[in-house]
């Protein structure tokens, strides 16, 4: 749980720093609207390129960010594989016979287990993995003995391959962009620019400010909670509740002990924090004065500029 | 058997913030038997660390940690029963409401010998046994722990921790929150229980009093470091006590200041205050 790098923020200087919160969430959003425009490879690798530069003039580590990434990494296999086995469009590039059948079968099982005790032993990061996919594929097309229970055809077409890269690559850069957001702005200042945005749907009865307080509240209180769960954990555990023995049984009982305390002491800080904000004279939907206010600088027209002209850019090349 | 420290440091790591030490490099046996021992020292000096590592709670960064019998290291062993060491060296959290969840007294008491594989009749027994021993009737034992008031919690979770039957006892701040009278019910509490046991207890508090009254070995810690490791009487004629954050006891405070303001020729080391009395009336009769 320690190593989850999207949505947390870690101090730091540079220009992403500077900038005003409601100038990021724009550009932002004026940014992947534009890479949702493009269409071919070339247009979308200088996208990725200026995600790395954009990356580069922040001073943000690229190693932090690919580390970030490491949560998602499933999904992304996951997209790419998708997009190999359903996209059937543009040349046939491979066509292989797959047949499951005893010697394949068991040959799969055995790979599974070589698979798993690799990754237990931490040797080589993807490689086990990519070996495992590798000898998938020879025991399901290769091996055959006995008689054959199904068989299908495995094909791979040009569209398919281009069109999982291309996705996969999309969505590093939108991870990307949005983990720059979220590294660089503080969650008190991220709510703060969502409510100055949300402000105009006022007019439709929603109140940005309420909704601003809640997400900001919500946010402050998550290290607190995780760290009260983990006192109950060893609170219990040291009366023999030990979360990682048991049958199934008693790990229910166990989880139960752990919930209960958490939900009253949940209960318990939240009215506390209503009377401690009553106490201190604050009244919902009043207006408030703010001690720091947002002010734009010429950092943010600078971000503006060249975020609209990006967009600009993606339109044209659309459109020519 | 017992619990041995050996130059047991521990960091604990932190994204945000730079990585912190709660303690370094401490070195220290606790027998099983006749000890009544008192951890104190500052808010934050490790104290409470120091305490989870006595029943493999936390594993120590450095060094190692032996109980009963078994060595307890940086990383988890999957042929350790720590469950067993848990039982051996029972460790009560400073709030109560951490660990109460059931919703009879009864049930939860019974909460912990159940996780130690004893019949749910045995467990019924020591619920009982131990509801008695913390100073509270049976009748507790079918009320819902939610409606108790803040010291009878204190004790339920207490005797939770008691009806498991522990060789070592240790207490994160039993007395905090208590009441004056509250607080000396419970230390003579643990003194019955270590007298007539024969139970090594171990309690962190800040209360110098009772420690001078009761500890019959006292460990400091400050900033995580081990500057202390003997009896009460020694560690109040210790001039390091300012700068370890610590006091005097008030019959010290009080003798000694009769002593320079009227130059009475007073031993100011009595540990009770009617030990105290005693001391004042014997030198003003004279």
């Amino acid at each position: 749980m320690k190593n989850i790098v999207i949505g947390q923020f870690v101090p730091g200087s540079g220009f992403f720093y500077k900038l005003d919160p409601r100038t990021k969430i724009m550009a932002i959003i004026v940014l992947m609207v534009s890479l949702f425009l493009l269409k071919t490879m070339t247009q979308l690798l200088v996208a990725l390129a200026i995600a790395v530069i954009l990356l580069l003039i922040g001073k943000l580590s690229i190693v932090r960010i690919v580390k970030g990434l490491k949560p998602i990494f499933v999904l992304l296999i996951f997209t790419f594989f998708f997009q190999i086995f359903f996209n059937k469009t543009g040349a046939l590039w491979l066509d292989q016979t797959m047949s499951l059948n005893w010697l394949s079968a068991g040959a799969i099982v055995l790979a599974t287990v070589l698979w798993r005790v690799l990754a237990r032993w931490k040797v080589g990061g993807i490689l086990p993995f990519l070996i495992y996919l590798g000898l998938l594929y020879v025991s399901l097309s290769y091996l055959s003995y006995g008689s054959t229970w199904t068989s299908f055809q495995f094909q791979i077409y040009e569209k398919g391959v281009e069109m999982s890269v291309f996705v996969v690559i999309r969505l590093l850069i939108i991870i990307t962009l949005s983990t720059v957001l979220t590294l660089t702005t503080k969650p008190t200042d991220l709510t703060m620019g969502m409510e100055k945005l949300l402000r105009p749907l006022k007019f439709i009865g929603i109140n940005s400010e309420e909704f601003a307080l809640i997400i900001s509240i919500s946010l402050r209180y998550i290290p607190t909670i995780l760290d009260e769960a983990n006192k109950i954990m060893l609170a219990q555990a040291s009366r023999g509740a030990d979360f990682s023995q048991g049958k199934l049984k008693e790990k229910v009982k166990q989880v139960i002990s752990l919930l209960v305390p958490m939900f009253i002491i949940a209960f318990k800080r939240s009215e506390e924090l209503a009377d401690a904000m009553e106490s201190r004279n604050f009244v919902p939907g009043k207006p408030r004065s703010r001690i720091y206010d947002l002010v734009f600088g010429m950092n943010d027209i600078v971000a503006f500029v060249i975020s609209a002209g990006l967009l600009a850019a993606a339109i044209t090349i659309q459109v020519i | 058997m017992g619990i041995h420290f050996r130059q047991v440091s521990h960091q604990y790591f932190s994204q945000q913030n730079s990585d912190y030490q709660a303690i370094y490099d401490i070195t220290l046996s606790i027998e099983d038997q006749h000890e009544f021992i008192c951890l104190i020292g500052h808010t934050g000096s490790g104290k409470s660390t120091l305490a989870q590592h006595m029943n493999a709670l936390v594993f120590p960064t450095k060094g190692t940690v032996e109980i009963a019998g078994v060595l307890v290291s940086q990383k988890r062993d999957k042929k350790t029963d720590y469950n067993r060491l848990r039982k051996h060296v029972g460790l009560v959290f400073q709030f109560p409401e951490y660990q109460l969840f059931e919703e009879t007294v009864e049930k939860d008491i019974m909460f912990g010998p159940l996780n130690f594989k004893v019949s749910p009749e045995v467990a019924k027994e020591k619920a009982l046994e131990s509801i008695r021993l913390v100073g509270l009737n049976e009748s507790y034992l079918n009320r819902n722990p939610f409606n108790l008031s803040g010291g009878e919690k204190k004790r339920v979770s207490i005797a939770g921790i008691l009806a498991m039957d522990p060789e070592i006892l240790v207490l994160d701040e039993p007395t905090s929150g208590l009441d004056p009278q509250g607080k000396r019910q419970l230390m003579r509490l643990f003194k019955d229980i270590q007298e007539k046991t024969n139970k090594t207890v171990v309690i962190i508090t800040h209360d110098m009093d009772l420690v001078y009254e009761y500890a019959t070995r006292t460990l400091v810690l400050s900033d995580g470091n081990l500057v202390f490791d003997g009896t009460p009487d020694d560690l109040f004629r210790r001039e390091e006590l300012a700068t370890w954050s610590l006091s005097l006891p008030q019959t010290i405070r009080v003798l000694k200041g009769l002593k320079e303001q009227f130059h009475l020729e007073l031993n100011p080391y009595q540990k009770t205050v009617e030990e105290a009395v005693r001391e004042i009336e014997k030198v003003t009769s004279r």
